[in-house]
């Protein structure tokens, strides 16, 4: 039956109960007891169907309106609450800095410990390091772990990727494909600001293990890399939630 | 006359005691009530044709409405719910439509 009209086709010609057709098979003149009690109640039946289903949906619309809008107004008091608080931190911090400033005054040694906590921003001379793969080779995460590390082997007292200042938390990690350096994506090419004394820098790290290895492979044109030495660098501190330490242990030695 | 007052009364009836349905009942309630008004379309129908019979239209009206809740009961046990209530909406829809037009087409002969 399905082979020349489709399912929905077949529903809609037999659309009318086939029983009306069984009963009352030849066409008639008028219908068969329709003025009586048993249509009555059965349409009673289906009115209050509809009725009771109409009330229910409208009284519940109401409840789950309320539900809602309260959740609503709850988001709100409580974005502005985070947002009172987040002030009242940041002007804290704001006070407990100049609290320190003002009793401790300029302490070289603390201000020597932040810029080798990655905890203040950083200026001064060092060297500009501009890396990206070349047409054979890629740069993986692992590398610019390595690239760094030479970096603070060769004597480096701050180092940005891409922005990125590098803290004791940093991780430079690859991701879904991307590298992330303090959790934000970055690509290539990677700009590598090392600061420090840069005449130094360069001849150490030239010698190390890791700049003989990236010159190596810029020769093999498995990477660019493009060092200069500059005397006006700058990097931002470490963003702060890289930078608190939770728990820590004491170790007692000489370092 | 009988069904008018019939539906009348059960319109009022429903208002007046707005009786609460338990809600283990509560996600029949839609199916049956277009399963039921598929069973007054088709009667609608069956009176333009001179074919009504009020047996017919109980057991058709009973059925239809038992059947409607029975699978989608089913589907809930069988966590299909949803698909068996749209496929039975679709299906009772297509029929209420077509019931429709045929009143249609005998009232306006088009």
């Amino acid at each position: 039956m399905l082979d020349d009209e489709g399912l929905l086709e077949k529903i809609a010609d037999t659309a009318l109960d086939d029983d009306y057709y069984v009963v009352r098979a030849r066409p008639h003149d008028a219908s068969h007891r329709f003025n009586t009690v048993l249509t009555g109640v059965v349409l009673a039946a289906f009115a209050v169907l509809v009725a009771v289903a109409a009330i229910q949906t409208r009284s519940e619309r109401p409840a789950a309106e309320r539900a809602r809008e309260s959740l609503i107004s709850d988001i709100g008091s409580r974005k502005t609450l985070l947002a009172d608080r987040e002030s009242r931190a940041d002007k804290l911090r704001a006070e407990v800095a100049s609290l320190r400033s003002s009793a401790i005054g300029a302490d070289a040694e603390l201000d020597e410990l932040r810029l080798l906590a990655a905890d203040r921003a950083v200026r001064g001379p060092g060297l500009r390091v501009v890396t990206s793969p070349g047409p054979t080779g890629d740069i993986t995460d692992r590398d610019l772990q390595r690239l760094v590390n030479g970096f603070w082997y060769a004597g480096a007292e701050a180092v940005a990727v891409n922005g990125q200042r590098l803290g004791s938390l940093t991780a430079i990690r690859q991701a879904g494909g991307v590298i992330k350096v303090n959790y934000v994506a970055t690509g290539p090419p990677y700009e590598i600001v090392v600061l420090g004394d840069a005449d130094s820098l360069q001849e150490r790290f030239e010698q190390s293990a890791v700049g003989r290895d990236w010159l190596q492979r810029r020769k093999q044109a498995e990477v660019t890399f493009d060092m200069t030495r500059s005397d006006d660098l700058s990097a931002t501190a470490v963003p702060k939630d890289r930078l608190a330490i939770r728990h820590a242990t004491a170790m007692r030695g000489d370092a | 006359m009988i069904p008018v007052i019939g539906l009348a009364v059960g319109i009022i009836a429903g208002l007046i005691l707005q009786p609460t349905v338990p809600t283990a009942l509560q996600p029949y309630l839609p199916i049956a009530i277009v399963a039921a008004l598929d069973a007054v379309i088709g009667a609608l129908r069956a009176l333009g044709e001179r074919r009504f019979d009020d047996r017919v239209f109980v057991v058709s009206f009973i059925s239809n409405v038992l059947i409607a809740a029975l699978m989608v009961y089913l589907g809930d046990q069988l966590g299909v719910g949803s698909q068996l209530s749209t496929g039975v909406v679709v299906v009772l829809g297509i029929r209420i439509f077509a019931n429709a037009a045929a009143i249609r087409r005998r009232i306006f002969h088009a």
